[in-house]
């Protein structure tokens, strides 16, 4: 009683010490009581103590203090930047927090909050440009479509080249659904799903971006020394929010978005339907005469799509004392595309707490559940952007059913295209997933010099997957009285880890050892079913399907990882580091023989301005440090690839026959070595700062899954251990804070990155690796060759004479073609650039990111479909004769004197012309872009105004912009997209346009609101 | 101290989660399907895709010998083209060496240890007829190198045709020796369970094999010192006796999946009409026959709108212009229009439904090979009787069934089966092609390869006014190989054969040599 009678109100400010800038959210907390508060934007607090307690006060990034209550009533805190990074920490694997400065390999954070605040519904899109060395590709620019992250570059041919994800120190699943888990793939040929056609949304994005504090990216095997195999194409790391003790905190976030389309491919508007000159409506090339001028004409494409909408909610509790915290957040996301019927929602509960329960023992547990529900259009051929481009302009698209209720078709024949407006309201492709991730995670210290952690992770999700194909679909559906393929995926991911951390001094000399064993199980379970002729050809059930019909498809994926860790730092006066890692992995999807491998690093860090006397160029140079570091990882093999089992049949009388693959019983891990030197220099109070590193990869015995073979062999594909490649790349990232006064402050960020690759070494007599999938269009694929990058396109290309010059068809006057597929283009970027930069005055803050690329083909395989059907506004010269240039093919193409050609062509009477070209004349060379990625307006309510309402602590408004603008050299609509999802191993289809929707302009407005 | 005990307790944990490891581990075998099944889960997936094999590839064979044409003018296979970096015209190569391949192996290996003699004679002569049929198509194929179980063996060379034609009679005889054995677990009901085409009757297996050793032997008949002709005739006499011994499948034909290929369900027809070389010899205005109508014409051959017969011209489509009215038009197979989908509830016709039958060797088949192996050694009377049993026996094929009126009347006419004096060649081959429409694209084949296209022996035929620009005039001798299996992944082993070449499927195979 007495002691309550002797608190009072102690108010204060807490601000920098290196420039009284104010420090708002800082933690403010009476130690050992349940007592605390934050500051609010101008760094005021206040909080209610009694004299002789002690107040803490921490922010993120500096020194905390403690400060006895005296007599004063006002108690003021300068708190201190830890300017020279000595003591930045970070998070590295295993959730084991490293400072930074003993680090011989490169690491970035990206903080949370600049995740939420891009207003992504995915997160992984707002890496792009943040971080050098990472690329993040979209699949298409729909609601929810999957996102491809590449660290570093592609390392494996044909397998998974994505990070692993990591939420609170243990692995979850980024799967993305592979067609060939739906019943369609027992379907008779051509009735199957395939990755080019339909996009499933990949499961790291389920994460909401509200809930994460930071993200660190390991961009190297460095990190698989912890991880294991999983982590060899790097790690993104996922730290949670916690709550934080003192005072409970309710905070709420919205915003409220307007989406357009991007940059559409155009299309010509000056001839119509028809071949050669002359008026035919049995296809949709538009070769046919030109349009009577009275003609109305139809804005097929405007009028199809819509300005999307969409809204975010996140609305979070927060609290606790010096012993416990808790945290509780919910977020809704809602957006509805640009097509109209596509949508993505998403409901994310997260459920997080800490507690001490003694001295030596803490807890740490997180929950999330996470529902999703996505609605999308398929894509590649058949896609409504193709449908949409190709349907005549005479013709009003959205008229697209019979007054009977039929579908109305623009041709007569058999080469309707899909009417979008009937893909849209007829067809589905939909899913709708619940998933649970927690993990719990405890440490005890046995003594000073030793601690025991322990950690179990749960990643638990099923989603359920629609595929609905309308009788009257133009698509593989629709031919058989209607599709419906419905998928159910149950995953289950149980990890634990457990180790053990010793730590001991000798003199200036600091060791630590940690001994470990982490067990990864993974089990991922597909049931299928399909069902054709439908009943009710507007009703969507399986029920719905003729009985006789319905196939069935059940897979189950299992694969488990036993590893066992050592990690040993010995860090030298805090000035050198040295860290040696072993790692021995039991993987189950190798043979008995090659089930175990083992794999070592050491890296080193050298900070050497430890070493520098004071004044001088330690005056401008605070901080520098050297990183070197060498590590190896094994990469594990697709599940059940040793040995090889029979297929049921569907054709008549049953049976079982093998599938495509061969097996291979001497399967043996790939195995990546990295070699990385980099730096680490801070100018000027961490006023300029510099990265930089230079790495190379080195990946052997690649497994390359799927390789086309001989059917001499009795199978079509093999799984083997053969291809060598190299990856190498320099990252560059430059911080400076140009100004930082009171009332204004700039900081910019520059990353850049490039990278190169090779493949140098394939199986014997194999020159060239490709990926089927990635043939969306006429005769284009990604395939590498030996000697060549791994990101090249192979083929169809002209017929050349020695000299060069394109052979020339003397019957026809027309250009010949190649039958053996060579290299035609390059996708790899000569470099990447990411601009961020940050303005704040007063309190109005400016934020923009740009994203730029110099060089790299694209494949423009849209054009090369709006030129072979004469939609392409660079047919309209088609009333122009021209001779093709070349030479004949008539014997003497290759003597001293061939026949040049002369033969003349008017494509408007003969649109073979447009039909003759080779594939590669659609690549396009060399494109370069600057994006802006995202702009962000925040204007924080100022105190005086906030102190009024006395309920908010804090508010804000703002305004963010998502791709609002794309200059760029290429001639189509957005030359970022990708032809495949992420499901499709290796480089994928990045820079393969065919019927994609550019990413669209995004525009946010919402409030912050913290109570 | 300390930390020496702590380690060594960890290492002593860790080896004892390791030694349980490898059964936690043993998770690898698939768990979705098996990988031991006994031969008969094997056979019928087997005998299917031998079938689609035919029926894909047919689609260009039977342009090349002209049982049909596409209703779009100058396409490719009209012109005893190719598509180039296809994989058209590589189906049999899929069926033989995958669909059948190492599953036939498997099926071979667990009759052979199962006693099943009799799944280890069909599945030999699975084996010899596959290569027949492939050897026949694409000339040398891979043989001695096929299914080397070596992974990082990636060139498969090839053989000769006359090591195929070899192997085949090699294969067929030991299918022979134990399609005639009735002990060990030899019996009609196992056999039935995978055998879809004779329903596990051994004894027509059997009459299969030899039915296979006469078309390999009679494939030589330009090799004066391999041709024997008595030889053939008797391999004819022990193989089908009857109409009921032929090798008809039969699909399910409920859905796209177990349907014939040529059924309305699997829509692959719709482009294809009728030749005017098979009409022309149906209704009579083909020379050879003397003008007499075939009461065949109205069950094989599809009616335009208008009530007539009509056949496409090789290389010249069917016009779609408004002068040529929609009855008037050519129609596909199953008697729809060509160019589009057929509409729902199609259910085609003669052998073209989704049930089909589809023969695949017949009693009528082989007669006529009698009748041509007894011409060619100069006993015009056994040829002749051999004739007229090919006709008539295909005049009753149940998917034919002409009524016994019209066939007497047919039987009757002079022009159709004259004196043993007055048989000629024409005739015996002009019947055989006409009994193997629609089904028997390669033998047909062979048949043409052998006279060379000649118009004498195969009156009427006309060769493309223009051939395809690779043939370089030359008419077609072979399919290429495969594309994404030998030119893309064994091309090493084609260039040895020339199979590079642009005019590679003009070259002559062994077989057609003198």
């Amino acid at each position: 009683m007495a002691a309550l009678a002797q608190d009072r109100t102690i108010s204060g400010r807490v601000t920098s010490a290196d420039d009284n800038q104010p420090i708002p959210g800082a933690s403010v907390v009476v130690r050992g009581s349940t007592r605390g508060t934050t500051t609010d934007a101008n760094g005021n607090f206040r909080i209610q103590a009694t004299r002789g307690q002690a107040l803490r006060i921490s922010f993120i990034g500096t020194t905390t203090q403690d400060v006895t209550i005296g007599n004063a009533d006002v108690i003021n805190v300068a708190l201190k930047q830890e300017a020279n990074a000595l003591n930045e920490v970070v998070v590295t694997a295993l959730g084991i927090e490293r400072e930074k400065r003993q680090l011989g390999y490169a690491v970035t954070e990206v903080a949370g909050q600049d995740l939420a605040n891009s207003q992504r519904d995915n997160f992984l899109n707002a890496i792009q440009g943040r971080v050098a060395g990472v690329q993040v590709g979209t699949s298409s620019g729909m609601p929810g479509s999957s996102s491809s992250v590449i660290i570093r570059g592609i390392n494996s041919l044909s397998g998974n080249n994505q990070p692993l994800y990591v939420v609170d120190g243990m692995p979850i699943s980024n799967n993305t659904i592979s067609s060939n888990n739906f019943a369609s793939s027992r379907a008779a040929s051509g009735q199957s799903t395939e990755n080019r056609t339909v996009d499933f949304s990949n499961r790291a994005q389920d994460i909401n971006p509200n809930d994460i504090e930071t993200i660190t990216i390991l961009k190297g095997p460095e990190a698989a020394a912890l991880y294991g195999v999983e982590a060899a194409n790097g790690a993104i790391v996922i730290t949670t929010k916690k709550g934080r003790s003192g005072q409970g905190r309710i905070s709420y976030t919205n915003s409220f978005t307007w989406q357009q389309t991007g940059p559409l491919p155009k299309t010509q508007r000056v001839y119509g339907q028809g071949n050669n000159g002359v008026s035919n409506n049995t296809n949709f090339n538009a070769f046919g005469p030109r349009i009577p001028e009275n003609d109305t004409l139809y804005n097929n494409a405007e009028n199809f799509l819509r300005t999307g909408t969409g809204q975010r909610h996140n609305l979070s509790f927060d609290g606790g004392t010096d012993r416990y915290t808790y945290r509780l957040s919910a977020g809704y996301t809602s957006s509805e595309g640009v097509i109209p019927t596509t949508d993505y929602k998403r409901l994310n509960i997260t459920l997080g707490g800490t507690a001490k329960l003694t001295d030596k023992l803490s807890l740490e547990s997180t929950i999330q559940y996470i529902n999703t529900d996505n609605r999308k259009v398929s894509k590649g051929a058949n896609s409504f952007l193709i449908g949409m481009l190709s349907w005549p302009v005479t013709d009003d698209m959205s008229n697209y059913l019979n007054p009977d209720g039929s579908r109305r078709r623009a041709t007569v024949g058999n080469t309707e295209v899909e009417n979008p407006y009937f893909d849209i309201n007829k067809n589905l492709l939909r899913d709708r997933g619940n998933r649970v991730v927690t993990n719990v995670g405890g440490n005890y210290t046995v003594a000073d010099w030793l601690t025991l952690s322990a950690r179990v992770g749960l990643d638990a999700f099923s989603t359920q997957y629609l595929i609905k194909y309308h009788p009257e679909s133009n698509r593989s559906g629709g031919v058989i009285g209607g599709a419906l393929d419905q998928a159910t995926d149950n995953n289950r991911t149980l990890t634990a880890q457990y180790f053990a951390t010793l730590k001991r001094t000798f003199g200036k000399l600091d060791a630590s050892l940690l001994v470990g064993q982490a067990i990864y199980d993974y089990r991922y379970e597909v049931l299928a079913t399909r069902g054709e002729k439908f009943l009710d050809p507007n009703f969507t059930s399986i029920n719905n399907t003729d009985p006789l019909t319905q196939k069935s498809l059940s897979t189950l994926r299992q694969r488990r990882l036993i590893g066992a860790f050592a990690n040993a730092t010995l860090d030298y006066d805090n000035t050198v580091t040295l860290t040696l890692t072993g790692r021995n992995d039991w993987s189950s999807t190798f043979p008995i023989q090659n089930r175990s491998f083992f794999y070592p690093s050491a890296s080193l860090s050298f900070v050497f301005t430890e070493l520098l006397p004071d004044g001088g160029l330690r005056k401008a140079l605070s901080y520098g440090k050297l990183r070197f570091s060498a590590a190896q990882v094994g990469k594990e093999a697709p599940e059940y690839a040793t040995t090889q089992a029979y297929e049921n049949q569907t054709t008549t009388g049953g049976g079982f026959s093998y599938g495509f693959t061969a097996p291979n019983p001497v399967l043996r891990p790939e195995k990546v070595t990295s070699v990385e030197v980099g730096t680490e220099l801070k100018f000027f109070n961490g006023r300029f700062g510099i990265d930089a590193a230079y790495y190379r990869t080195t990946s052997v015995a690649q497994i390359i899954r799927d390789l086309r073979i001989s059917y001499g062999t009795g199978f079509v594909l093999k799984t083997i251990n053969g291809g060598k490649l190299w990856n190498n790349g320099i990252e560059l990232s430059l911080t400076a804070e140009p100004i930082r006064q009171p009332n204004f402050g700039w900081n910019t960020t520059i990353n850049f990155t490039k990278t190169d690759s090779r493949l140098e070494q394939l199986a014997p007599g194999l020159t060239e690796f490709y990926n089927s999938d990635s043939n969306v269009y006429s005769n284009i694929r990604n395939g590498s060759r030996l000697g060549g990058p791994l990101t090249t396109l192979t083929g169809n290309s002209y017929l050349r004479n020695a000299k060069g010059d394109i052979l020339i068809s003397p019957l026809s006057g027309l250009p010949l073609t190649e039958t053996v597929w060579n290299v035609v283009a390059d996708r790899n970027p000569d470099f990447v650039v990411g601009f961020l930069n940050s303005f704040r005055y007063r309190d109005l803050s400016l934020n923009f990111l740009f994203d730029i690329r110099k060089g790299g083909d694209v494949y423009n395989a849209t054009e090369s479909y709006l030129y072979r059907t004469g939609l392409s506004t660079k047919t309209l010269d088609r009333e122009t004769p021209r001779v093709f240039t070349g030479v004949l093919k008539d014997g003497l193409e290759n003597s001293d004197t061939p026949t040049r050609n002369s033969i003349q062509v008017v494509p408007y009477y003969n649109n073979n012309f447009y039909t003759s070209l080779a594939d590669e004349t659609f690549i396009e060379r060399d494109i370069n872009w600057v994006r802006l990625k995202e702009v962000t307006v925040r204007y924080n309510l100022p105190t005086s105004v906030l102190g009024r309402s006395r309920i908010f602590k804090s508010a804000s408004v703002f305004f963010t912009g998502n791709d609002l603008f794309l200059l760029t050299n290429y001639t189509g609509g957005d030359p970022g997209v990708n032809a495949v999802n992420t499901a499709t191993g290796g480089s994928g289809g990045f820079g393969i346009d065919f019927g994609n929707l550019p990413l669209p302009r995004v525009f946010n407005a919402g409030i912050n609101i913290g109570l | 101290m300390q930390y020496k005990k702590l380690t060594g307790l960890l290492l002593t944990g860790l080896a004892l989660m390791l030694s349980s490891c490898n059964e936690y581990l043993d998770i690898n075998n698939n768990p979705n399907n098996p990988d031991k099944v006994e031969a008969a889960l094997l056979l019928a997936p087997i005998e299917n895709q031998y079938v689609l094999g035919i029926q894909f590839d047919a689609r260009y064979i039977g342009s090349y010998v002209q049982n049909w044409h596409n209703a779009t003018s100058g396409v490719v296979w009209d012109a005893q083209g190719y598509t180039p970096s296809s994989d058209a015209g590589g189906e049999l190569w899929r069926s033989v060496y995958w669909k059948g391949g190492r599953n036939l192996l498997n099926l071979i290996d667990d009759a052979r240890a199962g006693q099943k003699w009799d799944y280890l004679g069909v599945g030999l002569l699975m084996q010899a007829w596959g290569w027949q049929m492939l050897t026949d198509v694409h000339g040398e194929i891979i043989l001695s190198e096929a299914y080397d179980l070596d992974p990082n063996k990636n060139t498969f060379d090839y053989d000769t045709q006359e090591a195929v034609y070899a192997r085949v009679v090699e294969l067929s005889r030991e299918a022979i020796q134990n399609l005639n054995r009735a002990d060990g677990a030899v019996s009609q009901a196992a056999l039935a369970r995978g055998d879809v085409l004779y329903k596990g009757d051994r004894l027509k297996w059997k009459k299969f094999a030899y039915g296979l050793l006469a078309i390999n032997a009679h494939h030589l008949s330009k090799k004066a010192s391999l041709y024997k002709p008595d030889q053939v005739i008797a391999y004819v006499d022990s193989a089908f006796t009857s109409n009921a011994d032929d090798a008809l499948f039969t699909f399910n034909g409920l859905s796209t999946a177990d349907a014939s290929f040529f059924g309305p369900v699997r829509q692959n027809l719709q482009v294809y009409g009728q030749s005017t070389f098979i009409t022309r010899l149906l209704d009579g205005t083909n020379t050879a026959f003397g003008g007499v109508k075939d009461p065949r014409l109205p069950i094989m051959l599809a009616t335009s709108g208008d009530g007539q017969i009509r056949g496409i011209t090789m290389g010249q489509g069917q016009s779609t212009a408004a002068s040529v009215p929609l009855p008037t038009r050519v129609v596909s197979p199953w008697g729809t229009q060509l160019g589009i989908n057929p509409p729902a509830g199609t259910t085609g016709r003669y052998i073209f439904t989704d049930r089909g039958p589809f023969p695949l060797m017949t009693y009528a088949q082989l007669q006529f090979i009698k009748a041509e192996a007894a011409f060619i050694k100069g006993d015009k009377a056994t040829a002749l009787a051999a004739y007229r049993k090919g006709i008539e026996a295909h005049l009753t094929a149940p998917y034919v069934n002409v009524s016994a009126t019209d066939r007497a009347a047919y039987l009757a006419n002079p022009a159709v089966v004259p004196t043993a004096e007055n048989l000629a060649l024409n005739q015996i081959m002009l019947q055989k092609y006409i009994a193997q429409w629609g089904w028997g694209f390669l033998e047909q084949w062979a048949d043409m390869r052998r006279y060379n296209y000649d118009a004498s022996v195969f009156t009427g035929l006309t060769l493309p006014t223009t051939f395809y620009i690779n043939n370089n005039g030359k008419t077609v001798q072979r399919l290429r190989p495969r594309y994404n299996s030998e030119y893309v992944w064994n091309a090493d082993a084609l260039a040895k054969i020339g199979g590079l070449e642009l005019d590679f499927h003009t070259k002559p195979l062994w077989f057609t040599q003198p």
